[in-house]
């Protein structure tokens, strides 16, 4: 772990990043005490309420699987409805995770590290969720993994010119990343409630999982090489996946869809959405879990900064596209971007505007920026701002393209909304399972950031 | 889109939505959204149809080959002939009112398929409409009558004779007085015999034609003006300048596809730069006015007005022609419009026509047949022939027949194929009358609501399983030759009659030739007789034009006697018109899926028949799309949804008939409104008086179309006649686009068969019989008002109508749109399982068993072609529904997409024929479902390698153009640019109506 020069801290006052003159012993306690104890009563609470939310999505994909993609609402020209729209709503999200663990490490935030591991957890609940929806929004799930290049006796490969198959490798890609990066991170943390366990089967289980780890000089620092060449292997995916996904739009022919703006915008717009998911998380789980001291204010204003920053990244790609959609003089274009946003889908066009672009401009008062309970709301205003977003770019370019004969509109019905309820409710699931099994912080990293990691603490404080 | 538009920039035609400034406008559109309309009153859901089909499997066991017993060529002279998997064609006639379509029927293993028209009838000319081409799934609709019923129960066929044979000898006693018979008005050598020889058996008996839409008026017109009901026949191709006085030739009018192959014809612009000029007079918009040059929206009740100014103009311009006393009334109309109008029509006397519409009154079609006779018109561009073998419709005789059954004088109502309890106008009040008759009889393919109240019923047979004959319009015979046993034992026309007219013995077999035998003197009648049933038409003994002249002394004797009253309808005394349905007829065809769910030719609805207004009106009326209001007329009431026609006449709202059935069958029952409870006998056409209020409730329209304008966008290319001879290519040069280059070297496509199509705007009528071809041809499935509504229709090729110009009064135009075929297709790009992709002939093909549904290539069609299975529609068809699907094309399963493939599998059969046959194919062998049933000939298809192919050359067109080609995606299917002929002397006049 990076060395912190606290001789030079003293003349630059950073404030500590750990709160409460944590010990070792007092962060190890802390955060392995949530695992060990039994569970509070809102746990148990929040955990009914999203598993009867997972029975509602299991259902609905039953439903849908026997019947067919008639019970929603997409028709002739929307052919893609909600399904795509929380496809790319939770890929985004994931995004953040992976900035906060893997950029943010490369770049030695160290401010990253109380929240990098359930941003991280995030990821992988989000990239789970978002995959359900390509699996079931294909007319026959059955044969679904006809877009897999599995090797068969009609010799057929997958197209490989369609966006959708790059989707298939990018978000399978960033996925298993993902999920290896999340489970080195684990290991030394698991090692730790191994140690703590109290009965043999949980000592097998994270013993078996913590995959032999001693806290040995060897392997930490195979460890550390392991992590860095994980996030370094990460950070590209960061840009990768999104921009990917963009493609699946931006390489179409369909005015609204094709547009060269896509990738960086789809990316800025992933980071800044999952930056509001962490921070929507962050403050419920430090509320319940009197973690204030570990994710400090501190943290939550600099998240707060870039959820400012990529909002006026995601507003000035949405009026780029109106310039160029005038600069351009096409006329199908000019006409979608106008339909946008006077058009019969204008009410979703400025909700997306306002909570996108005008509602984190309130970040720039110090004061709203360190409020908790109105960051909270903000965030959450971001979270539907950007389904909206995605709602936006795939509903409305699909019902007024080319043809007006063929323009019609996209009502949801029951279904659609159940699935998407049914996705929170999984992502909700996973995540207090997450928190109820998994240190939520991770424990080597926050001691790392300590005053007492530094090697020479106590010649200061001897 | 038109030129001189072009050249001033964006300014194009005022499309509709450029009127959007206007609050009025805004809400109109907003409206097209039925989205927004309250829930759906409509008990049809797509649920309930899907069950209702599935509940019945109970015809099953019905093998496909019940062949007839009796001989039809092709099987008795080589039953070796059928090879499984390989169709044959047979020649049948369907029989229409008074006129008869020939048709070529083509046969898998004894299960006719498809129905094509013949080419050498004189009616069809080897093309169909959407009507012929149902007729398959009427064959097969699992909701006919399958038994002989007395008082309701099940009883036979043996039961029926012994009881009519006892009926029989106590008329004979009386003669036959107390016995009538309604049926609908035929045109039948056989029929007529025994028709005859029923009135010879029973010489006080009545025999009446009963028919819900008529040409009667033509008759009785004709009857005025020539002393005989003659048959009027036009030849629209050897006229110059047309005027039709709300007739709809094009689509609802009797001999449409040779009005409608004729009238093309009269616009083929690029040959020699000369093509007619049509001027409509009508209520509301129709086909015919779609393709008019200049077009008068006018009431209904106002027609006459015009019929009679104009013959006072042609008389004041000069023309040698009666006067006739003048109407009463104000029967003003726009002067300007009138005089540009006769000036043209003198102009071109010798090459002019005037037509009326059948719901005009009697004294219009004699004007008409007077102004006609004085253009020089008969025997130039039409012919009245002398009809024989046919029983006309007479109003007259049928209202006396009416007051006989309520005075309790009628004994014995046989009813042959007719639905008087359903659709009798209110003032007959036909289900109380019924109860007058002592025995009541009734003969049709369904069990329907006049059978639920008869106390015998006989099960008819489809025409594609019995014997018969029929005369086309001029009178050319031919013989109703089956193609399969009766499905349901049903009884054949000709054999019903000849058991009523005492001839139990015979089969209908025997009686058709027995007939024939009259006729093929000449030779071997056996020789000959198969000669007619292989050719499907005996061009002999065709109807004469007599030698009588019009007499216009007894126009203006009937005239004086019967004088017209022109009004004009008002808000509070509105005008109601009463037109058949153009899919359902009079509600004949409303158990039929594939037509029910053919959209309105103009207002694009299906599923529904709602009333039909203006936007001045319904504005005025304070109603609008989908609004429920009250309408009264004729001292009846009836609650129907608003339906808001843009170019329809003021203070004037057309209803539909032949909706509203509670005893068609699954499919047609409750389907719309019957509003035969609002007409009367008197006056069944239209009538004034009629009053409407909005009640505040909403009700669900299905359309196919939300959209009506362009947007201004150069979709349908138009010009003028002048603008086309200055700038043949304006079509191509209607848009300017960057240099079309691409970033690869693309295939070459320069060997072997390259397949391609054009579809000539100018020649579209917009009349929807290729749809209703392709939907047979392809197994294309009906999927039900619900997801009509979700805009899940699955049609391949869709006719995408369009409104320019001023919103109470503007242009309309068509464009068939199925895939186009695009080289650089952007849907093959886009699929991730390769499911769909070009085949070396240039076709963009699907492959269903590998597509797996992402709907990705629908996303990325820019024209939207693709449609895909939303639910399983087609599994869940009763089987004998199946039997009417093509064995050559796959049926899909639900998560697949499907769309146009130029008829791939009649290229393969083609190819593999010529293979056999040892040579290349030629152009004409391959023709797509579409482009075969096409009346107008719009659509060309071929091979554009071939430099000699028809479609090939129409490509040379210089109106040829490809939709959307500034996205480089080169469509093999492109569009040749609509002309119009307007008068000089009326551009940019807009008339006072």
């Amino acid at each position: 772990m990076s060395v912190e020069n606290t001789v030079a801290a003293d003349t630059f006052t950073e404030p500590p990043l750990i709160k409460g003159n944590q010990t070792f012993a007092s962060v190890t306690e802390i955060i392995s005490s949530i695992v060990e104890k039994k569970p509070k009563k809102a746990w148990f609470v929040l955990f009914g309420l999203a598993s009867s939310l997972v029975m509602i999505l299991l259902g609905s994909i039953g439903f849908l699987v026997w019947e067919g993609i008639g019970v929603w609402g997409v028709n002739n020209p929307v052919g893609w409805g909600w399904a795509i729209t929380n496809f790319v709503f939770w890929v985004g999200i994931g995004h953040a995770g992976t900035l906060i663990s893997a950029v943010l490490y490369i770049f030695r935030q160290k401010w990253r590290t109380s929240i990098n591991r359930f941003a991280e957890a995030m990821t992988i609940f989000a990239v789970i969720c978002a995959l359900i929806f390509p699996g079931v929004h294909v007319g026959r799930v059955w044969v679904a993994y006809y877009m897999f290049p599995i090797p068969n006796q009609m010799a057929i490969w997958p197209n490989f010119r369609s966006p959708l198959l790059w989707d298939i490798f990018a978000v399978g890609t960033y996925f298993s990343v993902s999920l290896m990066f999340w489970y080195t991170g684990l290991i030394p943390d698991l090692a730790t409630l191994r140690d703590r366990a109290k009965t043999v089967l949980r000592k097998r289980v994270l013993g078996l999982f913590s995959l032999g780890w001693r806290g040995g000089n060897k392997q930490w620092k195979h460890y550390e090489l392991a992590y860095l060449l994980l996030a370094g292997l990460s950070t590209p995916l960061v840009l990768s996946v999104h921009s990917v996904v963009s493609t699946d739009f931006a390489t179409s022919i369909i005015p609204g869809w094709h547009s060269t703006i896509f990738p960086p915008y789809f990316v800025a717009g992933a980071i800044f959405s999952g930056f509001a998911m962490v921070m929507t998380l962050a403050i419920i789980a430090r509320k319940i879990y009197n973690l204030e001291d570990i994710i400090t204010l501190k943290h939550l204003e600099r998240m707060n900064m870039v959820i400012m920053v990529t909002g006026m990244m995601v507003g000035y790609a949405y009026s780029m596209e109106f310039f160029i959609a005038w600069y351009s003089g096409n006329e199908y274009e000019t006409f979608t971007f106008l339909n946008r946003a006077f058009g019969p889908y204008a009410w979703a066009y400025w909700i997306m505007i306002s909570c996108n672009v005008l509602i984190p401009q309130l970040f720039w008062s110090k004061k709203i920026r360190t409020s908790i309970p109105l960051m909270f709301v903000i965030s959450i205003f971001v979270n539907i701002g950007m389904w909206f977003e995605r709602f936006v770019i795939t509903v409305t370019s699909l019902a007024n393209d080319f043809l007006p004969s063929s323009w019609d509109y996209f009502s949801p019905t029951f279904w659609d909304v159940s699935l998407l309820i049914g996705s929170f409710g999984l992502f909700f699931t996973l995540f207090l399972l997450f928190i109820r099994y998994l240190p939520m912080i991770s424990i080597t990293e926050i001691k790392g950031v300590l005053p007492q990691a530094d090697p020479h603490y106590y010649e200061n404080h001897a | 889109m038109k030129l001189e538009q072009k050249i001033q920039g964006k300014e194009y035609w005022r499309s509709l939505d450029q009127l959007a400034d206007t609050s009025e406008f805004k809400e109109f559109l907003h409206r097209e959204f039925p989205e927004n309309a309250s829930e759906m009153t409509n008990p049809f859901t797509r649920r309930k149809f899907l069950s209702l089909m599935g509940a019945s499997i109970a015809f099953a066991g019905l093998a496909g080959c019940r062949r007839p017993v009796e001989k039809i060529i092709p099987y008795v002279t080589a039953p070796e002939n059928i090879v499984p998997g390989k169709s044959l064609q047979y020649a049948t006639t369907m029989p229409f009112g008074l006129n008869s379509y020939g048709l070529l029927v083509e046969s898998h293993v004894g299960r006719p398929t498809k129905i094509e028209g013949n080419p050498k009838h004189p009616s069809s000319l080897g093309k169909s409409n959407r009507l012929i081409q149902a007729e398959i799934l009427n064959l097969y609709d699992p909701d006919r009558s399958k038994m002989v019923l007395k008082n309701g129960t099940p009883a036979t066929w043996d039961a029926f004779k012994s009881f009519w044979a006892g009926q029989a000898k106590g008329f004979e006693k009386k003669n036959g007085e107390g016995l009538v018979v309604l049926s609908r008005a035929f045109n039948a050598p056989t029929l007529y015999r025994l028709y005859e020889e029923f009135l010879k058996k029973f010489p006080k008996a009545e025999w009446v034609v009963y028919e819900t839409v008529s040409d009667a008026n033509i008759y009785k017109g004709m009857d005025i003006a020539f002393g005989k009901p003659l048959q009027p026949v036009y030849d629209f191709d050897k006229a110059a300048v047309v005027l039709s006085l709300d007739s709809d030739f094009l689509l609802t009018e009797t001999d449409d596809i040779r009005a409608t192959k004729n009238f093309a014809a009269g616009r083929k612009v690029d040959e020699d730069g000369k093509m007619n000029r049509l001027y409509v007079v009508e209520n509301a918009y129709s086909t015919t006015g779609a393709m008019a040059d200049h077009r008068l929206r006018m009431q209904k009740g106002r027609v006459p007005a015009f019929a009679f100014s104009l013959l006072e103009t042609l008389k004041k311009q000069g023309l040698a022609i009666d006067s006739l006393p003048a109407p009463g009334g104000d029967y003003s109309v726009d002067s300007k419009w009138l005089t540009s109008v006769a000036k043209d029509l003198l102009k071109n006397k010798g090459r002019a026509l005037v037509v009326a519409g059948k719901e005009q009154p009697a004294s219009v079609h004699a004007v008409c047949a007077m102004i006609n006779e004085a253009l020089q018109a008969n025997g130039n561009t039409v012919r009245y022939l002398e009809v024989k073998d046919a029983l006309l419709p007479d109003a007259d005789k049928l209202r006396k027949v009416m007051t006989a059954l309520k005075n309790k004088k009628v004994k014995t109502l046989v009813m042959l194929e007719v639905n008087p309890v359903y659709d009798a106008p209110v003032d007959v009040a036909f289900s109380e009358a019924l109860k007058n008759a002592t025995q009541t009889i009734h003969f049709g393919m369904h069990a329907d609501e006049t059978a639920a109240l008869s106390s015998w019923h006989v099960p008819a047979a489809h025409f594609l399983e019995s014997w018969g004959d029929a005369r086309s319009i001029d009178g050319t015979p031919s013989v109703v030759q089956p193609l399969i046993e009766p499905l349901f034992d049903g009884i054949s026309a000709v054999q019903m009659t000849a058991v009523l007219s005492g001839e139990a013995k015979k089969s209908a077999y025997e009686l058709v030739q027995d007939t024939w035998k009259k006729k093929l003197v000449a030779g071997s009648f056996e020789r000959a007789w198969r000669k007619v049933l292989t050719n499907g038409v005996y061009k002999k003994d065709t109807f004469k034009a007599p030698k009588i002249r019009l007499k216009s002394g007894r126009v203006q004797a009937y005239l004086k006697q019967n004088p017209i009253t022109i009004q004009r309808a008002a808000l509070n005394d509105l005008e109601v018109v009463f037109t058949a349905s153009p899919a359902t007829l009079d509600g004949r065809y409303a158990n039929n899926g594939w037509l029910q769910e053919m959209p309105h030719p103009v207002s694009k609805l299906t599923w529904d028949n709602p009333l039909f207004v203006s936007p001045n009106t319904a504005k005025e009326l304070g109603v609008e799309n989908g609004d429920l209001a009250m309408l009264t007329v004729n001292g009846a009431r009836l609650k129907l949804p608003v339906w808001v026609l843009p170019g329809h006449a003021d203070y004037s709202i057309t209803l539909t008939l032949g909706y509203g059935r509670t005893a068609s069958g699954r499919v047609g029952n409750k389907v719309g409104f019957n509003v035969s409870g609002l007409r009367t006998s008197k006056a069944p056409d239209y009538v004034t008086g009629g009053q409407l209020s909005a009640t505040g409730e909403t009700y669900l329209l299905a359309n196919t179309q939300d959209h009506g304008s362009m947007e201004g966008r150069p979709l349908v290319r138009e010009a003028t006649l002048e603008e086309f001879k200055k700038e043949p290519h304006f079509a191509e040069e209607m848009v300017e686009h960057p240099p079309l280059k691409s970033l690869w070297e693309e295939h070459k496509y320069d060997e072997g068969y390259q397949w391609g199509m054009t579809i000539d705007l100018n020649s579209c009528t917009g009349c929807n019989a290729c749809m209703v071809a392709c939907q047979s041809e392809n197994n294309i499935p009906v999927v039900g008002k619900e997801q009509v509504s979700k805009g899940r229709e699955m049609h391949w090729i869709r006719l995408d109508r369009y409104f320019s110009g001023d919103l109470q009064d503007p242009e309309m135009v068509f464009q068939p749109v199925g895939c186009q075929h695009c080289e650089n297709a952007p849907c093959e790009q886009v699929c991730p399982v390769a499911a769909t992709t070009h085949d070396e002939e240039g076709l963009n093909v699907m492959t269903y068993n590998r597509c797996i549904g992402t709907r990705y290539c629908s996303n990325n069609c820019p024209y939207k072609v693709r449609r895909f299975n939303f639910f399983n529609y087609s599994n869940e068809l009763p089987e004998i529904v199946k039997m009417a699907q093509n064995p050559d094309v796959s049926v899909r399963f639900r998560g697949v997409m499907e769309k146009c493939t130029f008829c791939t599998q009649r290229i393969t059969r083609s190819k593999i024929d010529a293979k056999n046959q040892g040579r290349e194919l030629k152009d004409g062998d391959v023709q797509a479902a579409c482009q075969q049933s096409c009346p107008a000939d719009a659509i060309t298809f071929g091979n554009i390698l071939d430099k000699e192919s028809a479609v090939a050359k129409s490509k040379l067109s210089p109106r040829n153009y490809e939709l959307l080609g500034e996205l480089n995606l080169k469509t093999r299917n492109t569009f040749l640019a609509k002309v119009r002929n307007p008068n000089p002397e009326l551009v940019g006049y807009q008339p006072v109506v």
